[in-house]
């Protein structure tokens, strides 16, 4: 299992893996240790989310895929 | 035993004819409590200043009342006043003083809500709600009433309140004197360095009436003007510009707002001040010619202290600020300073202002600390069972006001009892009390706007 991903510290550009097995790229982050804005960048369950900008609740990010 | 007071109680706490006012409304749990409902949830209460909020995102948390709000700027600009409650358990989802931010979230559970308060982020929405909640339904609950007068916001929860001007009426002549420039310039302020903030164990209508226009209190002040806190060590302002001038009580008992003036000689020239410094003087003599020029005969009404009903209370000259009386319990008031500048004023005058605003206003002012002692003491010394029997005296000057004061020409409104030679009168606080009275008893604004069916208006007290 993934460490938790302190929220605080993602920064725009860096992808993360989602609780539903998605793919994002983040946006940008309010720092508010909470939320993440994100771009789908895939969507296993949802194909049709793919390039979509959503808001990502922290206890749905499972990891960050790059540093 | 908690005494429960019918709506028609309370002019009989506040005896007009008389002069008098019950200590009751100072002391009372179930009135304080009265109060939040009757007049904290009808009233244009100030928030805070556009400049605070310059940019989108920008936010202040402020007051009203009891209840905290969030003032801020969305990100198209606009600017809005919500309470500061989470929509799903009541968090406050906004707890620093100040920010910018592109959304608010609640730690409690996660909500997060948009600068123009939309619900943008619900956790587990799709999971645990099966996305059948209506986020429309559930933003942040907007203040309905929000007016920017001169980068003053105010706001009310009373949908039906009368506009914004219709409130303050022809107070505004006086208000004005506060967010225009110091040359006349209409608008033209900012606020500088932060929020001053802190606790005085005391009603909240102590330092609301003390502000309308107690001149009978100089006394306590007399340590400052020994001491001479001005800039250049000469009493508390350094300025001459009152010599000569008369004094006035304004008021507007059928709203309840209330101010000192200084009317300058009909002959009166701009006069130099903060001599110390060739350039402050230079800025404030340059300013007084341009504002005389644009103002013509307003030009000699030197505002002084004032209160807008009920809490926001202002010094409009220096040191130029706003305080408000936050209630926190009939024990306990939070106050809450503002200091203004000219936006367009040079570094070196508002360096100035700043440190002479420090040493004159706020916990760490010399002339608000005397207040302080006062409000202080004077709430403990009335909370016991005998003392609360007495009322207090409110009789100086009574009948003597006039509505139709005029001085080489310049109509002055409002009103006027003349004090100059006199040198003090309460007739400020006898207004403020019966529209704090008006206020308790009346069910809604149609009763409160006596002004529009004529009433109340020519009331001198």
């Amino acid at each position: 299992m993934a460490d938790i991903v302190n929220l605080f510290e993602v920064e725009p550009g860096q992808t993360i893996r989602l609780h539903s097995d998605a793919t994002a790229e983040v946006v940008s982050n309010p720092r508010d240790g909470v939320w993440l804005f994100v771009r789908y960048l895939t969507s296993p369950d949802d194909p049709e989310q793919v390039g979509a900008e959503d808001m990502v609740f922290a206890q749905d990010v499972v990891e960050l895929l790059t540093d | 035993m908690a005494i429960t007071f019918q709506p028609s109680a309370y002019s009989g706490l506040v005896d007009q004819d008389n002069g008098m006012v019950s200590r009751e409304i100072f002391v009372n749990a179930d009135i304080y409590a009265e109060e939040q409902e009757r007049i904290f949830t009808r009233a244009w209460l100030f928030v805070g200043h556009e400049s605070q909020i310059a940019k989108p995102g920008d936010f202040f948390v402020s007051s009203m009342g009891e209840e905290s709000v969030i003032l801020c700027r969305d990100r198209q600009g606009e600017i809005h006043v919500f309470l500061n409650s989470c929509m799903h358990r009541g968090m406050k989802v906004c707890r620093y003083d100040e920010g910018n931010t592109p959304i608010f979230t609640c730690p409690y559970h996660g909500w997060s809500f948009a600068t123009d308060g939309a619900l943008v982020g619900v956790p587990f929405y799709k999971d645990a709600y099966h996305e059948e909640l209506d986020k429309s339904q559930w933003g942040l609950i907007r203040v309905p009433r929000m007016t920017n007068y001169k980068g003053g916001i105010w706001a009310t929860w009373d949908e039906n309140a009368p506009d914004f001007l219709e409130y303050i009426g022809d107070f505004r002549t006086y208000l004005d004197i506060l967010f225009d420039g110091w040359d006349g310039a209409e608008g033209g302020t900012e606020v500088i360095g932060g929020i001053e903030k802190w606790l005085v164990p005391s009603n909240w209508k102590f330092p609301a009436e003390n502000f309308i226009g107690d001149r009978y209190h100089n006394i306590s002040h007399r340590s400052v003007d020994l001491v001479g806190i001005g800039p250049s060590g000469q009493g508390r302002r350094d300025t001459r510009e009152r010599d000569n001038a008369r004094a006035l009580d304004i008021s507007f008992p059928e709203r309840g707002h209330g101010t000192i003036v200084f009317l300058r000689p009909a002959d009166a020239q701009p006069v130099p001040s903060y001599q110390n410094d060739p350039v402050i003087a230079d800025y404030f003599y340059q300013s007084e010619i341009a504002r005389k020029e644009r103002q013509g005969e307003l030009w000699r009404i030197l505002g002084g202290p004032g209160t807008i009903f009920p809490n926001m209370s202002y010094l409009p000259r220096q040191p130029r600020s706003i305080a408000v009386w936050h209630p926190r319990g009939p024990d306990q008031t939070e106050v809450w300073r503002w200091f203004l500048v000219d936006s367009a004023a040079p570094p070196e005058v508002k360096e100035f202002l700043r440190q002479y605003y420090i040493r004159y206003s706020g916990p760490s002012g010399l002339t608000e600390q005397d207040d302080m002692e006062n409000w202080n003491y004077a709430h403990a010394a009335s909370r016991g069972a005998m003392a609360r029997r007495h009322h207090y005296n409110y009789q100086m000057g009574m009948g003597h006001a006039v509505t139709d004061f005029e001085d080489g020409g310049l109509r002055i409104p409002g009103t006027v009892l003349d004090v100059t030679k006199a040198r003090a009168g309460e007739q400020n606080q006898r207004s403020f009390y019966t529209r704090w009275a008006d206020f308790m008893a009346a069910r809604d604004w149609d009763e409160l706007a006596g002004w529009r069916r004529g009433n109340g208006s020519g009331s001198t007290c």
